[in-house]
């Protein structure tokens, strides 16, 4: 079951829900659109000018912040963005989403990674994939978020991206040092 | 309503969802990781004719890992056979990995009740990015349902091998007729 724009009020007045700040006039029907804070950053070209990533590597990481005039997102690169909302709940699943007006700019705002971990709580990092040059600006109502009732035990979430306030870049890495770990421990 | 992890894993117990192999430490809050196969399959020829079985090259992922590039898709699968009677799995990708700009499917994120198999993943990259045979790639979350069931005669559903579309499934074909894969050498 997903949350109505009215209960997803409710929720945040019991404090089931975090999104601060909250304002009703961005309330949907069944939705809550989220901004795109001035925080913004991509990966580094390595020292041969080659824009290959890799899994298994940390990846150089830049921040940078978007100016008042905005800012044009180029297709074939990956921008990490963060919204101006801190967002989270131990009750109900969100789910983010392009809002319909952003997704008809070309703009993807998360690279098939929607769902949100029930006990996460921080500025949501989004993934800019822009099908074609596109600008953004601070503050832009760029996305909303939806929330959906769990069913079972709750566990929460505990991990690496636990209250960012920035565009946090990706720690998978630590998924093979991990791995590595338990390997030579084996 | 969606399954929390460990509501998840009570019902891989019960025989209420497979996952195999079942691995505790990739469960989440409400979903479970799944991990990427060895094969990943490439067009070989476009523009990609619906009406026609697609030539593919097959790709084995070395140790080192394989570089995947934009502007094309590599179907890829899911290590675990994955899927449920009794709930709808939902394939998306994982934040880790999305924050480096790799799409684990294309807008088809829905599966159908029934179907048990290892998933193909249509992967998509922002820009060029390595991968690794066996990481945990992207999760699955399990949704209740409400109605009377209907049992699964869809084609894919069928398949464990990185499969590229066929021509009567998009036709709307089912799990008859199955045509042979045409596979460039």
């Amino acid at each position: 079951m997903i949350l109505t724009g009215p209960q997803i009020a409710g929720e945040v007045e019991e404090g089931r829900i975090t999104i601060s700040p909250f304002d009703t006039a961005l309330l949907s029907p069944n939705s809550y659109d989220f901004h795109l804070s001035s925080d913004i950053g991509w990966y580094r070209r390595r020292w041969w000018g080659g824009r290959t990533l890799d899994c298994r590597r940390p990846n150089r990481f830049v921040r940078s912040t978007i100016p008042e005039e905005g800012m044009v997102l180029r297709p074939g690169r990956i921008y990490l963005a963060s919204t101006a909302e801190t967002i989270g709940s131990e009750h109900f699943v969100p789910i983010i989403r392009a809002r319909s007006s952003t997704a008809r700019t070309g703009l993807f705002v998360h690279c098939t990674a929607d769902l949100i971990d029930l006990g996460s709580l921080g500025r949501l990092t989004l993934q800019f994939h822009a099908v074609q040059p596109v600008r953004v600006y601070p503050g832009q109502r760029i996305g909303q978020v939806t929330f959906w009732v769990p069913t079972g035990r709750r566990e929460l979430y505990r991990g690496k991206y636990q209250g960012s306030t920035l565009p946090e870049p990706s720690q998978i890495w630590r998924d093979f040092e991990e791995e590595d770990a338990r390997g030579a421990a084996a | 309503m969606i399954l929390t992890g460990p509501a998840i894993a009570e019902a891989v117990k019960a025989g209420h969802i497979t996952i195999d192999p079942f691995l505790p430490q990739h469960t989440n809050p409400n979903s479970h990781g799944y991990r990427l196969g060895d094969t990943l399959k490439v067009f070989t020829r476009t523009p990609v004719d619906p009406r026609t079985s697609p030539p593919t090259r097959t790709i084995t992922i070395p140790a080192r890992g394989y570089r995947l590039r934009p502007g094309r898709v590599y179907l890829g699968s899911t290590v675990e056979r994955i899927g449920s009677d009794h709930y709808v799995t939902s394939l998306i990708g994982r934040s880790s990995v999305g924050r480096l700009g790799l799409f684990t499917q294309i807008s088809a994120d829905l599966a159908q009740l029934g179907a048990v198999h290892q998933w193909t993943l249509e992967i998509v990259v922002t820009q060029p990015l390595r991968v690794y045979a066996g990481m945990v790639i992207g999760q699955v979350s399990f949704w209740d349902v409400v109605g009377e069931p209907m049992p699964y005669a869809g084609y894919y559903g069928t398949l464990s091998d990185p499969s590229p579309f066929a021509p009567h499934a998009l036709a709307g074909g089912g799990a008859v007729g199955l045509l042979p894969e045409v596979s460039a050498a």
